[in-house]
């Protein structure tokens, strides 16, 4: 399997005429599960058209798994799945008639096409429903029909354009944790949303763009950075622990089940060690709260708009 | 491939994870093909409702309809005289003879294409090893290739029928072997404007309904606007090349110099110079115009 970076973008710029979308974007992504985070009109859906040879750059280039695509996008194409975030499905067919066909346009010959279509439509959970037209299937099995006309022709990439999006909350778990199922495949993802719970349920590297900008990219444990504060589970005695660490001089918020204690250096650990030790108090949890992904995007985007500015 | 179970009582549920693919894989023209397929199958209604069926397959019985008609006279009187048996329907006459194809396209080729764009079914197959030359080669291929083979098929019938009633089938056939190349010459001209013309059409529009109504139209009107300029004195040589804004005609008109190797005295462009080379530039035109039109609306980039 080739172990080279997923994508290569290099000055990457796309301008229309009354909007720059990509503003000389270079970043080097790794294979395996990729975010690609940003508000709405960030140029997510710029990038995968880039992606897919379907819009010419401005200037730049991109390689996707190694391959130029401004050169050869036929075979870049060829090793790449899309779902579209729009409705994108012929209603008044089956799910096993749309898929097998979108197997034979990637390539696979019928026969092979009409098994993995039945075994895909099986995978995201639509073998029950895989001979009943489009048209009457919910917001949920439309995105999953999406997902396997997505994979059935077994590509290297899947571009996801918002998976997410539209489903009530049991549907947006089950896709994420299709989501998550694909890296155990082999298969890369880059999926493109606005929703950063999503990127950090399921995503191990992400890259942030805004107004066209890379605002950051690296993995995902990297960028949740600790915030200072330390959450403390010491049950229904938390009370007891905010007055004990205002008698040291510790800053302590007691919340419903746990208490948030504010830590400037390693002895104000020790301090609410000593404090815990002397009340007597049970010890269920003790955390360093990180930040979250949106708070991340936040602070980095107003960095990257300060120095462009 | 992940495979697990859990079984429950005599029961067991399989998880049968994801098998990667590994075997032969076809690049553009695969694609090409599997597109043609699919869409020979929407157009003729397989795979889908009954409803789908019914119009390809009542209009193949209409269009074959004359050919049994005639082979079945010819049956009847296949022991009277040469000179008493009765003819309905030459070879030439049942090229394009019907204007039920013309529903057919108005009907099927906005079917083909239209819901793609209206249902944006584009950027998935544009997300696949296919160029916008692949679409316009497939679709266009489709319509042309039933168009064809609905024409072709009837006059299949009428050959093979009268061959069967003839008095010998042998002599029939030898001496009717020029029509075997007339007739799928003529037949692929015919096939070919008629389906460049309503593909075109269809594709500037995602409204399959707008589209029809267009394609009939387009006929229409350049039928009777021919039909009002030359007028009825073309039969005594007073035709005129007017005729040839008649998009309907074009491919008749050059039927014609197939069968007969010259513009028929009874069309429109009787008496005319150059008449059959004008047909065949105009011809040539429409379709180039038809093929641009299509190609600039399905260019890769920029979708």
């Amino acid at each position: 399997m080739d172990t080279g970076p997923l994508l290569r973008i290099a000055g990457l710029t796309k301008r229309y005429p009354d909007v720059i979308a990509l503003d000389d974007l270079s970043v080097e992504v790794p294979r395996g599960l990729i975010g690609l985070v940003g508000a709405n009109g960030a140029g997510k859906t710029t990038t995968f058209r880039l992606l897919l040879g379907l819009a010419h750059p401005t200037q730049g280039r991109i390689e996707v798994c190694g391959i130029d695509v401004a050169e050869d996008p036929i075979a870049v194409r060829s090793r790449l799945g899309f779902m579209p975030e729009h409705d994108c499905l012929p209603l008044d067919q089956t799910a096993a008639d749309v898929v097998s066909t979108f197997g034979e346009l990637s390539g696979l010959p019928a026969r092979a096409a009409r098994q993995r279509a039945s075994d895909i439509l099986d995978l995201v959970g639509l073998d029950e429903a895989r001979f009943r037209p489009i048209g009457g299937f919910s917001t949920g099995m439309r995105q999953r029909t999406k997902l396997a006309q997505a994979l059935v022709g077994d590509p290297e990439l899947v571009l996801l354009d918002e998976p997410t999006a539209g489903l009530d909350p049991l549907g947006r778990e089950e896709m994420l944790a299709l989501v998550a199922r694909l890296g155990t495949f082999g298969i890369s993802v880059l999926m493109a949303t606005h929703l950063l719970d999503d990127v950090q349920q399921v995503c191990d590297h992400v890259v942030m763009i805004d107004a066209g900008k890379l605002v950051v990219s690296g993995a995902t444990d990297s960028l949740l950075e600790r915030t200072g504060i330390v959450t403390v589970d010491v049950g229904h005695r938390g009370a007891e622990l905010v007055a004990g660490l205002e008698r040291v001089s510790m800053a302590a918020v007691a919340g419903d089940d746990v208490v948030e204690v504010t830590v400037d250096g390693d002895h104000h650990l020790d301090q609410l060690r000593d404090v815990i030790a002397d009340l007597g108090l049970p010890l269920y949890r003790l955390t360093s709260r990180l930040t979250s992904l949106d708070e991340v995007f936040l602070r980095r985007a107003d960095e990257t708009r300060a120095a462009a500015s | 491939m992940t495979a697990t179970a859990t079984s429950s009582g005599s029961g067991a549920v399989y998880d049968r994870g994801y098998r990667p693919y590994d075997g032969p894989r076809g690049q553009r023209g695969a694609a090409t093909f599997a597109l043609y397929k699919a869409s020979i199958r929407r157009a003729l209604g397989l795979r889908r409702s009954w409803r789908q069926k019914v119009a390809p397959f009542v209009l193949l019985g209409v269009v074959t309809i004359p050919a049994i008609v005639n082979v079945g006279i010819g049956y009847v009187t296949r022991d009277q005289p040469l000179s008493d048996r009765i003819e309905i329907i030459t070879y030439r006459d049942y090229v394009g003879v019907s204007s039920a194809l013309l529903l057919f396209v108005a009907l099927v080729a906005p079917d083909v294409i239209c819901p793609d764009r209206r249902q944006r079914v584009l950027p998935l197959m544009f997300a696949r090893p296919l160029t916008g030359v692949d679409y316009v080669a497939a679709k266009l291929g489709a319509i042309a290739s039933i168009i064809f083979a609905f024409s072709f098929l009837p006059q299949v019938v009428l050959f093979v029928g009268n061959m069967l009633v003839s008095d010998s089938a042998y002599d029939y056939f030898t001496g009717h072997l020029d029509v075997l190349w007339k007739i799928p010459l003529a037949i692929v001209l015919l096939s070919l404007l008629d389906a460049v013309v309503g593909v075109a059409i269809s594709a500037l529009t995602d409204r399959r309904i707008v589209a029809g109504a267009s394609i009939i139209g387009l006929f229409l009107v350049t039928s009777i606007a021919a039909g009002v300029i030359v007028g009825e004195d073309f039969r005594r040589g007073r035709g005129s090349l007017a005729a040839l804004i008649n998009i309907y005609r074009l491919p008749l008109f050059l039927r014609d110099v197939v069968f007969l190797g010259h513009v028929d005295p009874e069309s429109p462009l009787n008496g005319t110079a150059n008449g059959a080379l004008l047909a065949a530039v105009v011809y040539a035109a429409v379709v180039f115009t038809g093929v641009v039109v299509l190609l600039r609306r399905y260019r890769w980039v920029e979708r």
